[in-house]
């Protein structure tokens, strides 16, 4: 067992292809499961790993799966999140490029568990290079016999297809990806109802992150105690902690759920670069609510995060040092919203654009009294009242700025207003 | 004059097509394969487009202004995709777009004159421990200093 | 079925299970605001003007898209509540340009009406607003201001559920986002009209409406479609004393009314254009021709109807009793309320014993597979009922058969051009014309009496599916008109007989 691979990250220049992966123990998980184990077997072991989503939301997997209903006949899918867009987030890349065959195996198994035949791996349309090694893979893998009418043998059949997207972050939202993966625009849907019930095509759909699939063949290789065990036990496994922004070394660190914040920034990225102090730190992806340099010796799990009031999201740290306006970060946080705003519901289409122009003027040195208050408000205007998610991810980054660093914003504006009377 | 694409894309559309539950599905890949051969998708292609995929060309008209990689008129030879995210500012981006800019005479937006290249400042690339990044085509570049932009467009040239 | 028991604003009620909560509010008399969602359609959700709040539940949920559950408590008017509409319409009206003073929309326009009740705050909107186009060509006369417009996209779900023509789309995505059509493929179809009615906004408007009048000088009047057999509810919208510069329009526009037995939530565009059958070419006055004077009535001289029905009273008794009472031909249409023909049948057929009962109408023309029906006038069963089916006279033995002709409407010339109806009629020595609007008709009788429309009748028709509808007058008759029912009662009290 020692041999066989425990980490996401393979390392050596030739890992994706599938003799590699077969050297390092690939697909053997895939074949013991689908060769001994029933489908709920599977479905209960990964709900015991306590699994929970890598793309944002952080719901557990297995329970998720146990969503989708059984007893009717319509095709189900799996829709694997490759869209990949949330700013700071840089680990879905790593996995298909490395191990494209480690996400095929969890695929499997995934489709297994659920009784899915048809799988489609949505991935972000400036991920070119990316979705063509993960055709190869897929290629190599269905020569083999591992994925087709018959994987392993088993009489489990199975299709995976590689869906591209067209750039919109919108689509990495569960329900636009359907509608974008429809042929239609990436405009979320309402719900109820889940996509576990009517998903794509109406059928039952689960949609997870590369990431959180990446782990499944982990959790049968080693087994789920083992998979707990290297997290929490409410919050099982490794994160791939991606670090960027101001730190000496950036990247991409596979470590334990609940790290602290603050050792991932100083012992394993560096510490802060340019001899500079922390300002803020982005704990999670653009979405997450910022922390201050006061705030870093958090425990990197769900309900730590939640419980400062931030989140763990898509686990995208990124540092800003003390010598960035917080007034630039407020203005490039708002562009970025209002320019990825699919334009469908009232708060966001108008809010995330109206923000963007305050933030842009405020960065520009044209900040009015009053600014602050507006920003504040017209945040609080998007939060919770949107018909997607999309409206928290832009209000709360945005809310946390104003609040926590509201008065480096205010004395920018105080300071346009001193040289203007002068 | 009539639309029409190559036998190999034709061939590969076809053989997208039969993998999807439903046709209209196949749209986004189906117009990246338009696009790849064309450049852009024209009005003709559209309405080649849903006659193929059996959807009305209003749908493909909807599609393609929805998305930001697609283009209803030619681009340069080569796009010159830079990021101007966090991560990416947080590393000098706004200084690189500047001396792309002053390097090719053209603002972020625009396409060169002797239709080369065309420069476009975007949202996040998924590359930011390689900040500041930026995307030639399908090519990921990063960190990218001035040199490096040097390197790129000479090699391009 | 069990109903399900809820509360709404601390008042209990029972609905059906699969109520939504807006609808629920609406059995109570509550309406909560809202742009994007319509009766017609399913829930949509985006415009989120309809949030409330409901116990126990940490966010506000849209009233149009939640379903009701046993027990469930729901505030529609709390702090909360009115904050979120509040905010709604800031973030509408941000972009919004100010058009009230030039837009039709106004008086009936769901942004002002709600800023009136739920918004009334000071704009803090300091930025440059988004500049769009204003007056985009969408088809039949419909344009679009896309400054104006919320993005409820009502009209663009309408073409594709309704009528499944989807020429509208939505394009882009955020601010920018926009309705428009295809190049080249602009709205054609007969329920164009519909749109104007269910934009919340002055986003669709109208060639026809546009900078006509304002909305609160209009008269609405309810009524019945009289322009196929399916018999549609209307509202006719007139004007009276505004503007005040001697301006004879009087009838504005015609828009739909609720009707779920009928039209549900629309009307057809040929239906709409019925607005210039009210008010385009009528006659106003009776006109006595050569042949008139006979009568004793004076050509030229402007008659008055008590003279003029005492005279065709007359004439009548005089055919009668020349033992000619069988030479008395009539010809009705199916423009005549039921009430009025069933006047014709027992004056003419019952009392003065006429054997020659004709019923000409338009040709009828081709269903739309929605609610234009073939039929092309609105009371072809009415008429049916009282065994008064559709009958062309024989045009070339007219003068054989009749001596006098009473005819009803100028339908025959749907039939007949100008020269086979003069050479027809050439043939008969007396004719009297009941008509509304002018036609070639009026030279070739002896008597034009001016009849009014059926949006200045009341009475009932029966439409192609055998509903029979009553309607009240919609809007005044015009001054010199009489009612066909006014006409009859009067001619048959000048011959001494009762029509009861």
């Amino acid at each position: 067992m020692a041999d066989r691979e425990t980490t996401l990250l393979a390392a050596g220049d030739n890992s994706f292809r599938l003799d590699a992966y077969l050297r390092r123990g690939g697909y053997e998980a895939a074949r013991k499961t689908l060769l001994s184990l029933k489908p709920r077997e599977v479905m209960d072991e990964v709900k015991k790993a306590n699994l929970r989503g890598r793309g944002g939301a952080g719901f557990p997997a297995g329970s998720k799966w146990a969503f989708v209903p059984q007893t009717d006949d319509r095709p189900k899918y799996l829709c694997v999140n490759a869209d990949e867009g949330e700013p700071g987030t840089f680990k879905d890349r790593a996995v298909m490029t490395r191990d494209p065959h480690l996400l095929i195996e969890g695929i499997i198994l995934t489709c297994y568990a659920v009784g899915i035949h048809t799988a489609f791996i949505y991935i972000r349309g400036e991920y070119e290079a990316i979705a063509r090694r993960l055709e190869e893979a897929l290629g190599e893998a269905g020569a083999k016999g591992f994925i087709g009418p018959d994987v392993f043998g088993s009489g489990f059949g199975l299709e995976v297809l590689v869906h591209r997207g067209a750039g919109a972050y919108i689509c990495g939202e569960e329900t636009a990806l359907l509608e974008s993966l429809e042929g239609k625009r990436g405009l979320p849907r309402l719900k109820p109802p889940f996509p576990a019930s009517v998903g794509l095509f109406v059928g039952p759909t689960v949609i997870n992150n590369v990431e959180t699939i990446a782990n499944i063949p982990l959790i049968f290789r080693h087994g789920a105690d083992w998979f707990t065990g290297r997290g929490l036990p409410r919050d099982g496994g490794t994160r791939l902690f991606g670090v960027s922004g101001a730190v000496r070394k950036p990247g991409l660190y596979e470590l334990p759920v609940g790290t602290p914040l603050r050792k991932i920034i100083f012992e394993h990225a560096g510490g802060p670069a340019g001899g500079q102090a922390i300002k803020a730190v982005i704990p999670g992806g653009l979405s997450a609510p910022f922390l201050t340099a006061n705030e870093i010796d958090v425990p990197m799990d769900y309900e730590s995060l939640a419980h400062i009031h931030s989140m763990l999201g898509s686990a995208g740290i990124i540092v800003i040092g003390e010598r960035t306006p917080m007034a630039d970060i407020l203005r490039i946080t708002a562009r970025f919203y209002a320019h990825e705003s699919c334009g469908q519901c009232t708060p966001c289409r108008i809010g995330t654009t109206w923000i963007s122009k305050i933030a842009d003027r405020l960065a520009s040195g044209g900040g009015a009294e009053g600014d602050l208050e507006t920003i504040r408000d017209l945040a609080e205007g998007m939060k919770g009242r949107t018909l997607c998610p999309m409206g928290d991810a832009a209000a709360m980054p945005i809310l946390s700025i104003v609040e926590k660093f509201g008065s480096e914003l205010a004395a920018a504006i105080a300071r346009k207003k001193d040289t203007e009377t002068e | 004059m009539k639309f029409s694409l190559s036998a190999e894309s034709v061939k590969r559309i076809d053989e997208l097509i039969g993998r999807y539950p439903k046709k209209e599905a196949a749209l986004l890949p189906v117009l990246h394969i338009v696009q790849r051969e064309k450049g852009f998708i024209s009005r003709e292609a559209e309405e080649w487009v849903a006659g193929t995929l059996g959807v009305p060309p209003l749908r493909v008209s909807e599609v393609l202004s929805f998305y930001s990689l697609l283009r209803r008129g030619p681009a340069g030879k080569h796009v010159i995709q830079i990021c101007h995210n966090i991560s990416c500012f947080l590393a000098g981006a706004e200084e690189i777009v500047g001396y792309l800019e002053s390097r090719l005479g053209i603002k972020a937006g625009e396409t060169t004159a002797d239709g080369r290249f065309t420069l476009v400042a975007v949202e996040c690339l998924g590359n930011c421990d390689h900040a500041p990044c930026l995307m030639v085509d399908d090519d990921d570049y990063g960190p990218v200093s001035r040199e490096a932009i040097d390197g790129i467009l000479k090699r391009l040239a | 079925m069990n109903m399900v028991t809820i509360e709404i604003d601390g008042r209990s009620l029972q609905v059906e299970p699969g109520t939504t909560v807006l609808k629920a509010a609406e059995a109570i008399g509550i309406v909560i605001p809202r742009f994007c969602f319509h009766p017609a359609f399913e829930p949509e959700g985006s415009c989120r003007m309809c949030l409330v709040e409901i116990e126990g539940l940490p966010k506000l949920d849209l009233a149009c898209a939640t379903v009701v559950r046993e027990g469930m408590k729901v505030r529609t008017a709390t702090p909360r509540v009115v904050e979120a509409r509040k905010d709604v319409l800031e973030f509408l009206l941000a972009d919004h340009p100010l058009d009230c003073p030039i837009c039709d929309k106004a008086g009936e326009c769901f942004l002002q009406d709600y800023y009136d009740k739920h918004g009334r705050y000071a704009s803090r909107f300091f930025e440059s607003k988004e500049k769009k186009k204003k007056k985009i060509a969408i088809g039949k006369g419909l344009l679009l201001d896309r400054e104006r417009c919320v993005l409820c996209t009502r009209c663009v779900r309408f073409l594709r559920r309704v009528t499944g023509t989807g020429e509208l789309g939505v394009f882009e995505r955020g601010v920018k986002a926009e309705i428009g059509i295809d190049e080249g493929r602009d709205i054609r179809n007969n329920y164009s009209g519909n749109l104007v009615d269910i934009c919340p906004v002055g986003a669709i408007t109208d060639r026809d409406f546009r900078f006509k009048t304002r909305v609160w000088f209009l008269e609405k009047g309810r009524t019945v479609c009289p322009r196929c057999g399916r018999g549609c509810s209307i509202v006719v919208q007139s004007v009276r004393g505004y503007p005040l510069v001697g301006n004879e329009r009087r009838i504005y526009r015609i828009v739909a009314a609720e009707n779920p037995a009928v039209n549900g939530h629309w009307i057809c565009d040929f239906g709409r254009c019925g607005q210039h059958d009210i008010e385009d070419d009528r006659l106003t006055a009776i006109a006595v021709n050569d042949g008139g004077r006979s009568a004793g009535l004076q050509e030229g001289r402007p008659a008055d109807w008590n003279a003029v029905l005492k005279a065709l009273a007359g004439e009548i008794r005089t055919l009668g009793e020349a033992g000619r009472g069988t030479r008395l031909a009539v010809i009705l249409n199916s423009f005549l309320t039921d009430e009025e023909l069933g006047m014709c049948r027992k004056l003419f057929v019952d009392i003065l014993g006429v054997k020659d009962i004709f019923l000409v109408d338009p040709k009828p023309g081709e269903a739309d597979g929605l609610l234009l029906t073939a039929d092309r006038a609105p009371n072809v069963r009415g008429a049916a009922v009282l065994g008064l089916g559709p009958k062309p006279p024989d045009a070339a033995r007219l003068g054989e058969s009749a001596d006098m002709l009473l005819i009803f409407g100028s339908h025959l010339l749907d039939h007949l051009s100008p020269e086979q109806a003069a050479a027809a009629l050439g043939g008969v020595r007396r004719k009297w014309l009941f008509t509304a609007h002018r036609s070639a008709l009026d030279r070739l009788v002896d008597v034009v009496l001016p009849t009014a429309v059926p949006a200045e009748k009341k009475g009932s028709f029966t439409n192609v599916d055998g509903i029979t509808q009553s309607f009240a007058c919609a809007v005044r008759p015009r001054k010199g008109c009489l009612p066909e029912a006014e006409i009859l009662a009067r001619l048959a009290a000048e011959l001494g007989v009762k029509l009861e």
